[in-house]
């Protein structure tokens, strides 16, 4: 499809124009024969299906700061947090230390499990010897250009 | 086996998952309207504060800082228990919600170390999925499993997994020493008369004959002794615990997806609970009712909803249960499904004669308590249902008074928790929104 070329802003209003919607349950031809098509219910993809595992564990936490933007997670993103997973290295963790919330990436650093962020601002924290608790693993983030 | 799970200080838990800061500290979650404690922490009841004290009595630990109050948020506590509950479902047989944070699941032929580790387990998956903290007692009855589950709580060595065999050495041991009011179903009221009867103990009742205990009081108090001998006999209904909760449910006669016909049961159970209310002299701070799908029936679609609708003042009225009951209808109805069983429970009521009238809150309506003994009175005369209510009006949404509510974390999109990537930055970020425009 294709706008003719226009001085101005194109015409509006363009979103309300309907969508081809492809409908999966016609007949092919006039043959007689079945679709092999039939079978398949029309379906269109549940972003819930996909991004959310286990319904009941997961909780949606919004992100605040800036250290975490080398892992693409921006201040006000939302975070998909499943509590039934089990950290392992290389997740993006939201941990319980010295009574605050953090997201951090569980990682490796100088051979010990530290909690990682993307800033040179703020080094690795150890593991070790801390009262850190995990709260959960942040299975996506939600970056959402327009609102 | 019959497990009961039940949540500890539920919804002082329900604050702690989101609120970490507040773990280990003495929280107290207070009624609709900021007006008295209704929860307690663990390091509140060891300051040996009440619960129900009014709130303002406790106004200048809070300002020091030695105290830290909620306003009671259903909402956050409503989503929390339906978690559970599912989460429970996933792992039991059989499940069924007796209250708010405590769930029954039926476990036929499992065997005591069974029961033993699926308690273990479940405690530690509830505690690390949910954040919540629980305590498993498990029995051959209802009543048993409820001192089970007791047992659990208060007596550390059992590391918050109890199960009683009947007539066992320990069973006997803990019935002698649990007073009868402490058993399931038996009030204050109904253990006076007990007394009388020189039945002091749970033991005493376990003892006691049950013909005699028919004739002087009533079926439920033989079934419940026969229940503490390891016979099942009490049903979901017959378990009300006066000054705790109430519940009416029942299945369809036929599974329905019509939303008049959903509404019509939950209003028959609604006006049951009612009558239930008054004649306990009893009032509730809040309703809930809950919807379940044929969980058998895998081949159709699933749905186990509930809704929580805290009330503006404590009440009685059949008329302000039947709107709450309609608010939360139109909050959880979706059409599509195939409903099995509805339900109406009555949520942390308040002894009607020691109720003070809060300033804050509402009139009670003029008249209320004359229809009302009047309604129960035909109703009792001429039979169950003689007198109901027709469909009320929508009223104005209620508006509570909670100074100090925490976010509804799990069911606003704008009140969710917020995680910082570096300390401070929730700080921060709070500030940056201050001095914007």
């Amino acid at each position: 499809m294709s706008f003719p070329p226009s001085p101005v802003a194109p015409a509006l209003p363009l979103t309300f124009q309907p969508l081809p919607y492809s409908s999966l349950q016609g007949r092919a031809g006039f043959s007689g024969f079945p679709s092999p098509a039939q079978d398949y219910e029309p379906r269109t993809l549940d972003l819930n299906t996909r991004l959310i595992k286990n319904p009941t564990q997961t909780f949606y936490l919004t992100a605040a700061g800036d250290s975490m933007e080398g892992w693409g997670i921006f201040e006000g993103d939302l975070l998909v947090v499943d509590r039934s997973i089990k950290p392992r290295l290389g997740h993006i963790l939201v941990a319980m230390l010295e009574e605050e919330v953090l997201i951090k990436r569980y990682a490796l650093y100088r051979g010990t499990p530290h909690l990682c962020s993307a800033h040179p601002h703020y080094p690795p924290l150890p593991l070790e010897n801390t009262d850190c608790q995990l709260w959960g693993v942040v299975r996506a983030v939600i970056h959402e250009y327009l609102r | 086996m019959i497990g009961l799970v039940d949540a500890n200080n539920f919804y002082v838990s329900c604050e702690r998952v989101f609120d970490p800061f507040l773990e280990g500290k003495p929280v107290g979650v207070m009624s609709n309207n900021d007006g008295c404690i209704i929860a307690r922490s663990a390091e509140m009841k060891a300051m040996d504060i009440p619960m129900g004290i009014p709130s303002f009595k406790l106004e200048s630990l809070r300002k020091r800082g030695e105290v830290y109050l909620k306003s009671s948020n259903y909402e956050l506590y409503g989503d929390m228990s339906a978690r559970l509950c599912q989460l429970l479902r996933d792992a039991c047989p059989a499940v069924s919600p007796y209250s708010i944070d405590e769930m029954f699941i039926y476990l036929e032929e499992f065997s005591d170390r069974q029961c033993q580790i699926l308690g273990e387990w479940l405690r530690r998956r509830i505690r690390r999925h949910l954040g919540l903290p629980v305590c498993v007692g498990f029995a051959p009855t209802h009543t048993l499993a409820k001192l089970a589950n007791h047992l659990a709580k208060q007596s550390p060595n059992y590391q918050g997994v109890c199960l009683l065999q009947a007539q066992s050495a320990t069973t006997t041991a803990l019935l002698k020493q649990t007073p009868v009011g402490s058993v399931w179903g038996i009030g204050r009221r109904l253990a006076e008369r007990l007394a009388v009867n020189k039945i002091y103990t749970a033991w005493d009742l376990h003892e006691a004959d049950l013909q005699q205990l028919r004739k002087r009081f009533s079926v439920v108090l033989a079934r419940t002794a026969l229940e503490l001998r390891g016979t099942p006999c009490l049903h979901m209904n017959d378990l009300d615990q006066p000054r705790h909760r109430i519940m009416t449910s029942r299945s369809f006669g036929q599974p329905t997806g019509v939303k008049e016909e959903v509404h019509n049961a939950l209003r028959r159970h609604a006006q049951r609970s009612a009558e239930k209310l008054r004649q306990q002299r009893s009032l509730t701070r809040a309703v809930m009712i809950f919807l379940n799908t044929n969980r058998h029936r895998r081949d159709q679609p699933q749905y186990y909803p509930h809704a929580m609708i805290p009330l503006s003042a404590p009440s009685d009225d059949t008329r302000t249960i039947l709107e709450a009951v309609r608010q939360g209808l139109e909050q959880i109805y979706r059409p599509g499904y195939r409903f099995i069983k509805a339900g109406v429970m009555l949520l942390d009521l308040v002894d009607g004669e020691q109720h003070q009238l809060s300033l804050l809150s509402p009139p009670p309506r003029k008249r209320h308590s004359y229809l009302m003994a009047t309604l129960d009175d035909i109703n009792q005369r001429m039979g169950q249902g003689t007198i109901s209510f027709g469909m009320t009006n929508a009223e104005a949404a209620w508006q509570l008074r909670c100074a100090h509510l925490s976010k509804r974390y799990t069911t606003r999109w704008d009140e969710l928790m917020q995680a910082g990537t570096h300390p401070g930055a929730i700080k921060e970020c709070d500030l940056r929104k201050q001095t914007l425009p």
